[in-house]
């Protein structure tokens, strides 16, 4: 009796969707996280009764065949792309993006990250970097006798002097776009990496190219909606007691098969 | 007697495959697109020696519940729910497939594939290609879709020209034998469909196959205890 691995698959698949949706509730508030959502497929097929097979002795046929399928799959988990909404912070290094786009990132390896988490600081030495202290490319540094700062909607970077009227360019800062933003790899701590699926990055000035803005003084909050990731909980719970309930029904019959004499 | 045993076996070994079924009904509540499926038991006449006929009832054909499934909001612009008649046509290296999931994503390449990697088809049957810079993309109800405002493409909806043929292919997929283009169907972006298993029908098939499997065992118990008395008497 395969129903017994067949609803396994169904307990397996609904303890992911938990899994992602416990996921996305734990990550209610932290900036820049677009949720998850599992995505499932149904598993190969066997077929018991050919089409055509001969369903009597006087040679009728069963026009369609039997075919019972072996359960369900996981195909995805893949990111729910949404805006997160703005809120206004007023610090001078915090950054939403409002539209498509990534903030590229010098990992300590050398490599490249990609964020949306625009809450960005000054380390020691002036260089702004991630909350994680890692640099955002170009890798400007903030002169220490700066009085203020000013980073406009297409990512240019001003600072004020106070013993200068003009405000003095500093670097631009430039948005990546990707093919297929889904397919970027999720590393933690906010940040994804390049994958095959993703094709490569495209950088660009914030605005052009279907790139987004930058907004100062705001910062892009999650885009999990409890409300739907609830309803997902709940779908998922009964779907995996349902499952259970498949196997315990299976049991009994086998066990029924058992007590035949 | 062998003849009621071997009906009764007949009978358990269908309602097995039917409790299969229902366990994958059930397994794939929460499969977009997913069609659920019901056994058909059928009779099968058999010619027994001394020219009576004996009837067995076996499960050997099943149908395909075509109902559509709730259409679920997701507001992402490649989830798109088809409303009415008609598939998406997918590319395998079997041939053309046809889908009702609609979670759908540009490939690194640009052209929109579903969460296996394979390529969805347009209208005329080619790859369907997005533009990687269009700011804002939108999917009309006929398909069509336009970047920025511009149209750049029209998905197509496709149906079997023999409903009878379509079968299950695994990973969200429907295979058969010809397929032609669809019309009735409503294609809805930020949309998926869901599955259209129902849990009461499905626990209720349930109980209902259990039960009889039970019956068929008690079945075969009496008859077991009827030979047994038979044997004593005669035998006696």
């Amino acid at each position: 009796m395969k129903a017994l691995q067949i609803a396994a698959t169904g307990m397996a698949a609904q303890q992911m969707k938990v899994d992602v949706v416990s996921n996305n509730l734990a990550n209610m508030s932290t900036t820049g996280y677009n949720a998850r959502r599992a995505d499932f497929a149904d598993l190969h097929y066997q077929q018991y009764a050919r089409p055509g097979t001969i369903s009597s002795s006087d040679g009728s046929m069963l026009p369609t065949g039997i075919q019972i399928g072996l359960g369900v799959r996981p195909t995805s988990v893949s990111v729910i792309l949404a805006q997160g909404s703005l809120t206004e912070t007023g610090g001078d290094l915090d950054l939403a993006v409002e539209g498509k786009g990534y903030l590229e990132v010098t990992l300590p390896s050398g490599g490249s990250a990609y964020t949306r988490d625009g809450a960005l600081k000054r380390s020691a030495d002036g260089l702004i970097v991630t909350s994680d202290g890692f640099p955002v490319v170009p890798g400007i540094t903030i002169p220490s006798d700066a009085r203020s700062l000013s980073i406009s909607n297409d990512g240019e970077i001003y600072v004020y002097f106070d013993d200068q009227v003009d405000a003095q360019l500093l670097g631009q800062l430039s948005l990546v776009g990707f093919t297929n933003e889904k397919g970027l790899e999720a590393t933690g701590s906010n940040l994804f990496v390049e994958s095959a699926a993703s094709g490569s990055p495209n950088v660009g000035t914030p605005g052009l190219d279907g790139l987004g803005i930058l907004r100062q003084g705001y910062l892009e909050e999650s885009s999990v909606d409890s409300v739907r990731e609830v309803t997902e909980l709940i779908k998922a719970q009964r779907g995996y007691e349902l499952n259970a309930k498949v196997i315990t029904a299976a049991d009994q019959m086998l066990a029924a098969t058992t007590q035949v004499r | 007697m062998e003849a009621s045993g071997y009906v009764t076996l007949s009978r358990l070994s269908g309602l097995r495959r039917e409790m299969d079924l229902v366990a994958n009904n059930i397994a794939n509540i929460g499969t977009q697109g997913y069609k659920s499926q019901g056994a058909v038991f059928s009779e099968f006449v058999a010619t027994v020696p001394d020219g009576r006929s004996l009837s067995i009832g076996r499960a050997t054909a099943w149908h395909m519940n075509m109902t559509d499934g709730v259409l679920g909001q997701t507001g992402g612009t490649y989830d798109l729910g088809i409303q009415g008649n008609g598939f998406f046509q997918i590319e395998t290296p079997d041939g053309p497939r046809l889908s009702r999931a609609g979670a759908f994503t540009p490939s690194a390449s640009g052209e929109l594939v579903n969460m296996d990697g394979l390529r969805l088809l347009d209208a005329g049957g080619a790859p369907v290609f997005v533009p990687p810079n269009a700011r804002d993309i939108g999917i009309a109800p006929d398909g069509t879709i336009s970047a920025d405002g511009v149209p750049v493409g029209q998905i197509g909806l496709w149906q079997p020209v023999d409903p009878l043929t379509l079968t299950y292919a695994g990973g969200n997929l429907l295979a058969a034998a010809e397929i032609e283009p669809a019309t009735g169907g409503e294609i809805h972006q930020g949309f998926i469909e869901e599955s259209n298993v129902e849990a009461v029908t499905e626990v209720a098939r349930m109980i209902e196959v259990q039960r009889a499997y039970e019956q068929g065992q008690s079945f075969l118990d009496a008859e077991d205890e009827r030979l047994r008395n038979m044997i004593q008497t005669v035998g006696r």
